[in-house]
């Protein structure tokens, strides 16, 4: 009766160990997927630009602030910034779902660390963010800034690099 | 050898890229019909006795600042996109100083310039793509919001390219801060909107309108019969024979058929065709419509054949005379 007793809680303990494996998995699976972010346009931001409020992970939250700015930029390109009440949506720079794949060099080179991405990028509040901003999770920190992107000029530069099709391209 | 082998190449590949730019659409921004009755810019117009309202735009644009201000904005984001947008305020000016001068024009020995009441109908402002634009102010004590409705429209097809509505922030500031405001707040969508219509212009060719009428003076119809590899076919069916093997991929539609009257509409042209000297050309409704004509002046047709584009996209063809 023991011996059964023992080979069931035996099993029970291996499936549970099985089963919180598995969701630390999927949570790592989504730490570290670059879609996994959120975004929210704050209001029309001035001419040229985007002021959102972006979140970021990290392990530190320099490293999560930085991976924000990262993740403000990629929106633009790949994502597109929802709308909200007084600003109307944003489409993707490059609406192809293939151009990150096809063009993947050139991407590595444009997000690599202090990569050319950070010029297009203007944060708009000083110093760490604090409060419900800053949170800490299992493994790091998940932060959010508020930025000014600078899309026209993002556009422009994808644009000149042949990355991004120019509206007036063909006539 | 090799050196002067690439700059051949290069030449060929500079001259080849010159050819093949398609016709850019000219684009206008246009008050919406709303927009002027709602402020009172219409004025009564009398055609062929039969008196109707329609937008008065050149006081619309003389009266009201704010319009003044949207065109601006939007004039510039499309110019700083290579695609300066044609000014409607302008071209109803060049058309009133046309006219005058036209009415005053005498060659040295005499002659008048020749216009016939159709030539002066077509000579008025017209765009390939109009921006239909609509806004509202509402105000709510000091503080004002404003609502817009910003419509592209091919002017052929009448097919929407992209629409755009929404709201400007609610705040007590001065009128032209909102406007400019709403003008960013819809500017990538709208262009967003104008990419998707051109690359689908790129992929499928040009989506225009043809339409054959017939005199009263023409010996035939399009039900006339003919003799083609021995066997009888229509008028009609000759000439939908013809657009099926033009158009790409075949696409056009019949929208109307009658003994004097045939419509095709939704047809797909190639942008681009070879002209009389072989060259690659970029092509619109008329150039396409062009090898049809010729087709029908000759045997056994033996019609004459005359054409009147109405813009980029749509050509008018008259059987039984010009």
């Amino acid at each position: 009766m023991k011996k059964v007793l023992f080979i069931a809680f035996t099993l029970l303990m291996t499936a549970s160990a099985v089963s919180v494996s598995a969701q630390n998995k999927d949570r790592r699976k989504s730490f570290n997927s670059w879609d996994n972010y959120e975004i929210t346009t704050e209001k029309v931001g001035v001419d040229g630009t985007k002021f959102v409020k972006v979140w970021g992970y990290g392990r530190t939250v320099d490293k999560a602030v930085m991976a924000a700015k990262e993740n403000a930029v990629h929106a633009c390109i790949f994502r597109g910034l929802p709308g909200n009440a007084s600003a109307m949506s944003t489409p993707p720079i490059c609406p192809n779902p293939d151009t990150l794949v096809s063009h993947e060099d050139y991407f590595q080179n444009f997000f690599a660390a202090g990569g050319p991405y950070l010029a297009y990028v203007n944060m708009t509040t000083d110093g760490v963010p604090s409060g419900t901003d800053c949170r800490k999770v299992k493994g790091g920190y998940k932060v959010a800034i508020y930025v000014q992107v600078m899309y026209d000029n993002l556009k422009h530069k994808l644009e000149a690099d042949g990355i991004a099709r120019k509206l007036s391209s063909g006539f | 050898m090799k050196k002067s082998l690439i700059m051949a190449a290069l030449l060929l590949a500079c001259s080849v890229s010159g050819w093949s730019q398609a016709k850019k659409p000219t684009i206008m921004v246009v008050p919406s019909e709303a927009f002027c009755t709602r402020n009172g810019f219409t004025q009564q117009v009398t055609t062929t006795g039969a008196v109707s309202v329609a937008p008065d735009y050149a006081r619309a644009m003389r009266e009201n600042s704010d319009i003044r201000t949207l065109v601006s904005a939007m004039g510039d984001f499309m110019a700083k996109n290579d695609f300066p947008i044609q000014s409607l305020e302008q071209e109803l000016k060049r058309l009133q100083t046309e006219d005058a001068e036209l009415a005053m024009m005498t060659g040295k020995s005499g002659g008048e310039i020749n216009e016939t009441p159709l030539e002066r109908l077509r000579r008025t402002a017209k765009a390939d793509i109009i921006l239909d634009l609509d806004y509202e102010i509402h105000r709510n004590g000091p503080r004002k919001q404003v609502s817009f409705n910003l419509q592209a429209i091919d002017a052929y097809s009448s097919k929407l390219i992209s629409g755009n509505t929404g709201l400007s922030s609610d705040a007590n500031v001065p009128m032209t801060t909102l406007l400019e405001e709403c003008v960013l707040s819809f500017k990538d969508n709208f262009l967003s909107g104008l990419q998707h219509y051109f690359d689908d212009l790129f992929a499928n060719g040009r989506e225009v309108s043809v339409t054959l009428l017939c005199y009263d003076n023409c010996p035939i119809d399009f039900e006339e019969e003919f003799e083609i590899n021995g066997e009888p076919y229509e008028l009609a069916e000759i000439i939908e024979a013809w657009m099926a093997d033009n158009t790409v991929e075949g696409r056009f539609t019949t929208a109307a058929k009658s003994a004097n009257r045939l419509r095709f509409n939704q047809v797909r042209i190639p942008l681009y065709a070879q002209n009389m000297n072989g060259r690659d050309v970029a092509i619109d409704a008329e150039a396409f419509a062009r090898p049809l004509i010729r087709m029908l002046k000759k045997k056994p047709y033996s019609l004459v054949v005359g054409s009147s584009p109405r813009g980029l996209g749509e050509v008018w063809i008259t059987i039984g005379d010009k």
